[in-house]
């Protein structure tokens, strides 16, 4: 029979959305009959953790308190689920029952319990581990598994395989936290390389549209016929982008591990690169919002979103994509509340001119009409173009081009070189917004970009000039400026130039 | 005799004059294989066995190898009796083997393989590539006529243009002298032998041609001039010039041979308006009213040149491929053919104006997108993207469907 009744309190954290919500578990055994309840809006996941906690408690070698425990979550008006809770529970019971020790100090545990014991991770840990590693905890113990997404957040902290492991830290004094780093020696580039940007050759406009994307964050549309290397410009545009610096690797993993297995969660400094296609549906694209699943948007975060064959797409998906574009982030609504993704990423769309895809090409091969070609493009010309800062048109290049490519003979890899310039623009960039919150000559948010940008004056009104002599709209006239911004950074120049602005009007779409 | 070449012209030229040999036994000498150029004619020795060549004795071919392979020391005596008068007069061969051979000559048939010559033999190369126009008219002309041929070719010769004519009195000796000074130079072709001054009272005239300008001949030197040699004398005349233009023809006027050789080679024909009750115009006003354009004003012969010029710089660009070649200032081609060059020879030191001359260029030639710009101008895209923007600003060119093609032309 338990003493009068007592109470351990230990912490743990859940996550809704993209955000982690810090929880503070209490646990009371009371004598009585026993009973073993746990309150606080749980749903069935959280509920039946009393067989796993139990169970495992006994398996460990301890012994189940006889009475009432009564576990209670908090905050207790929000809906919470999964199994993450399991350690805390089990820990908390521990403590309050008097079989270990309760540690003086705050105690974060996470994780979720086999009947054996065992220790297993659960998804979402880099948001929550993220949450832990900004609270100020004395004690903090994870599941082994989730060894990754300590890393990755930097935590201090031991993990443990078993909730023997975890109780065997307290009481004999041995919990010693390993401080968690980012592994020195990460995968900058995925195992298949990116092709390099010399396969694009004779195609001058395009090679130059991808390093002004790469090196300014800025959305790419590819026009082209089939075969022209489409797909092989993004891949390329992906190879050119520097590796995740160390503050956006949790960043990007926190949306990867909720949809893949966080058992096998590997981390790396490779950037996304999502590829989607005509097939997707709104809710692979823009996330689940009954699960909080993220959709491609916000999986591409930091990295590139490509969006191939995009004239094909249903019209509700290249409109759905218009607001994330604009405000770089995707949000879901589930009961009422709007949870924030970020999605910032470079946007790079592909596809053909027309229906037979051959307008680009010599030889007047395209017999399609005005009126389908107009058709054809209805998706993705108006709003969309205008999220839309590079244009390129695409052809098919000439045999004695692709024979070079593919015998690799005369060319020599450019990507390196490009990659370490892109680099270098972006630190440029970094530093250039720093009191704007940060982001890119595509992205920064300013009232006042010439004076931000350093555009002086004569140039601003060059480009006012070309945007009433017809060239491009009004309403593309601040994308002119960003991109003549990332041109001059690409020369290492400390002011936009004439020049920059009239080369930024090459990219400029076409209304269709 | 120091070039076996020039020789082997004169023996050409004295088969053709002496023996019966016309350019259809040359033609037919040339299928058969017995000779590769005109100019293995001069090796006698090659005939003397014919067996292989399909050729059979008795045959009209064989009767006609035989006449003139009998009469090979007369046809020998007859070139180098040529030869001393070239020698003495300054006179040169020029052949359609040569490099500077007429393109217009080229391009026809029954133009002379071998023409004679005396003066700037340089102003051949520049017919090619700056393009000429004949001017011809009556001898006994109107002021008016002999006016507006002095003022016509002396605009032209200023644009670079050749003027071309017969160096007969009246309208020739005003055209000749309206150009001789100017960049475009003027050209005279003589009915007989290169060094025959005729008429005689042009002897001034054609002093000055020598010096200044170029007289050709299919005639070798020696020959007289007859009447008879006028009417294909014009046909070179017609031959040689991208348009013609015509001064005053009367009712029965070797003038209106010119007109009507140089319209059945397909050139335009500009006549200058005139009375139509005088009556030594009435030869040119039919011609107006037979469908030729009147000759307004020099703007109408220029246009009508550069559009020659732009056929033949898309077919035959290996002859503008030379841009060593020198170039008159004052041609409006100048300015292309030098922006060229300089690109060639000295990239970096070329400004953004003359980059706009070299894309405008290439766009006449038909519309190109940009990366057909990026191959065939030797800058990195950035800058030719910066030069296209701002010719689209200035209007001189437009996008259409990703292809850029020259608003003005």
């Amino acid at each position: 029979m338990a003493k009068a009744g007592r109470l351990s309190k230990v912490y743990s954290c859940f996550t809704e959305g993209s955000v982690a919500v810090m929880s503070e578990i209490e646990v009371s055994v009371m004598p009585g009959i026993p009973t073993f309840s746990v309150i606080g809006l749980c749903d069935s996941s959280i509920r039946e953790a009393r067989g796993r906690v139990l169970t495992a408690i006994r398996a460990s070698g301890f012994t189940c308190p006889k009475g009432h425990i009564t576990i209670s979550i908090s905050p207790a008006y929000m809906r919470k689920s999964g199994s993450g809770f399991d350690l805390a529970m089990a820990m908390g019971i521990l403590f309050a029952s008097g079989q270990i020790p309760e540690p003086t100090g705050k105690a974060y545990f996470e994780g979720e319990l086999g009947l054996d014991g065992k220790l297993y991770g659960t998804p979402n840990a880099v948001t929550r581990l993220g949450l832990s590693a900004r609270s100020d905890f004395d004690y903090r113990i994870i599941p082994y598994q989730e060894e990754a997404g300590a890393k990755c957040t930097q935590l201090s902290c031991m993990t443990a395989k078993s909730l023997r492991d975890a109780a065997s830290l307290f009481g004999s004094g041995t919990y010693f936290p390993t401080c968690y780093t980012i592994d020195e020696k990460l995968d900058e580039m995925p195992e298949e390389e990116y092709p390099d940007i010399s396969c694009l050759k004779g195609q001058e406009k395009c090679k130059r549209a991808i390093l002004i994307a790469a090196a300014g964050f800025h959305n790419l549309l590819l026009l082209g016929s089939p075969g022209s290397g489409k797909t092989l410009a993004g891949r390329i545009i992906a190879g050119l982008l520097p590796p995740l610096e160390d503050e956006e690797i949790p960043i990007c993993f926190a949306v990867r591990d909720t949809s893949s297995d966080i058992r096998g969660l590997k981390y790396s400094r490779v950037r996304p690169y999502r590829t989607i296609g005509p097939q997707i549906s709104l809710t692979g694209l823009m996330g689940s919002a009954t699960g909080l699943k993220p959709g491609e948007l916000q999986l591409a975060n930091r990295g590139v979103l490509f969006a191939d064959e995009i004239c094909e797409y249903k019209s509700e998906i290249v409109q759905a994509m218009r607001k994330p574009l604009e405000d770089r982030e995707a949000v879901l609504f589930k009961n009422g509340i709007s949870f924030k993704y970020p999605a910032d990423f470079i946007f790079v769309g592909a596809g053909n001119p027309c229906r037979c895809g051959l307008f680009y090409e010599k030889g007047g091969r395209c017999r399609c009409t005005a009126t389908s070609r107009r058709n054809y493009l209805a998706n993705i010309s108006g709003p969309f173009l205008e999220r839309i800062d590079l244009f390129s048109e695409m052809r098919s290049i000439s045999r004695s081009d692709m024979e070079m490519i593919y015998t690799g003979a005369g060319l020599k890899a450019q990507s390196p070189e490009w990659r370490e310039r892109i680099r270098e623009v972006w630190q440029m960039q970094k530093s250039r917004y720093k009191e704007f919150g940060g982001g890119f000559n595509a992205t920064v948010r300013s009232e006042d970009l010439p004076d931000l940008m350093r555009i002086p004056f004569d140039v601003v009104s060059y480009a006012t000039e070309l945007a009433g002599s017809g060239l491009f709209s009004a309403r593309a006239f601040t994308k002119i400026l960003r991109c003549a911004r990332t041109i001059a950074d690409l020369d290492q120049r400390a002011d936009v130039a004439v020049d920059d602005i009239s080369e930024a009007c090459m990219f400029r779409p076409k209304e269709i | 005799m120091d070039d076996p070449n020039v020789m082997a012209d004169l023996i050409y030229v004295a088969i053709r004059v002496t023996t019966k040999v016309d350019y259809r036994t040359v033609k037919k000498l040339l299928t058969s294989g017995v000779i590769s150029s005109y100019r293995d004619l001069s090796d006698f020795g090659r005939f003397k066995d014919l067996s292989g060549f399909g050729i059979e004795k008795g045959s009209s071919l064989a009767d006609k190898i035989e006449s003139f392979v009998s009469k090979e020391s007369v046809i020998k005596k007859v070139a180098s009796n040529y030869y001393e008068i070239m020698q003495k007069n300054n006179i040169y061969t020029v052949s359609s083997l040569d490099k500077d051979y007429p393109y217009n000559f080229r391009m026809q048939s029954g133009m002379p393989q071998v023409f004679f010559a005396r003066g700037r033999r340089e102003l051949l190369t520049h017919l090619n590539t700056c393009g000429s126009a004949c001017c011809v008219g009556s001898r006994e002309a109107s002021k008016y006529a002999l006016y507006a041929a002095d003022r016509f070719s002396s605009e032209l010769s200023k644009q670079g243009i050749t003027i071309v004519s017969g160096m007969a009195l009246g309208t020739d000796r005003s055209a000749h002298y309206g150009a001789i000074d100017k960049p475009g130079g003027t050209i005279a072709v003589l009915a007989g032998g290169c060094e025959r001054i005729y008429p005689p009272e042009n002897k001034d005239l054609y002093e000055e041609l020598c010096v200044k300008g170029l007289v050709i001949s299919e005639m070798p030197p020696g020959m007289q001039v007859l009447r008879q040699y006028f009417p294909s004398r014009n046909r070179l005349i017609a031959g040689l010039s991208d348009c013609c233009m015509i001064m005053e023809a009367g009712d029965i006027s070797g003038t209106l041979h010119t007109a009507s050789f140089a319209a059945s080679q397909g050139k335009d024909v500009f006549v200058l308006p005139n009375s139509i009750y005088y009556d030594n115009a009435k030869g040119g006003m039919k011609l107006l009213a037979d469908g030729a354009s009147v000759l307004l004003s020099p703007d109408n012969v220029i246009d009508d040149v550069m559009q020659a010029i732009l056929y033949r710089r898309l077919e035959c660009p290996e002859l503008f491929a030379d841009t060593a070649m020198p170039v008159s200032s004052a041609f409006r081609g100048s300015e292309i053919l030098r922006c060229r060059k300089k690109a060639d020879l000295e990239p970096e030191a070329m400004s953004d104006d003359e980059w706009k001359v070299i894309i405008k260029d290439e766009l006449t030639m038909g519309p190109k997108n940009i990366d057909e710009l990026c191959r065939v101008i030797a800058l990195p895209f950035y800058r030719i993207s910066r030069l296209i923007v701002s010719m689209q600003c200035s209007g001189i060119i437009n996008d259409e469907n990703g292809k850029f093609t020259l608003t003005i032309v």
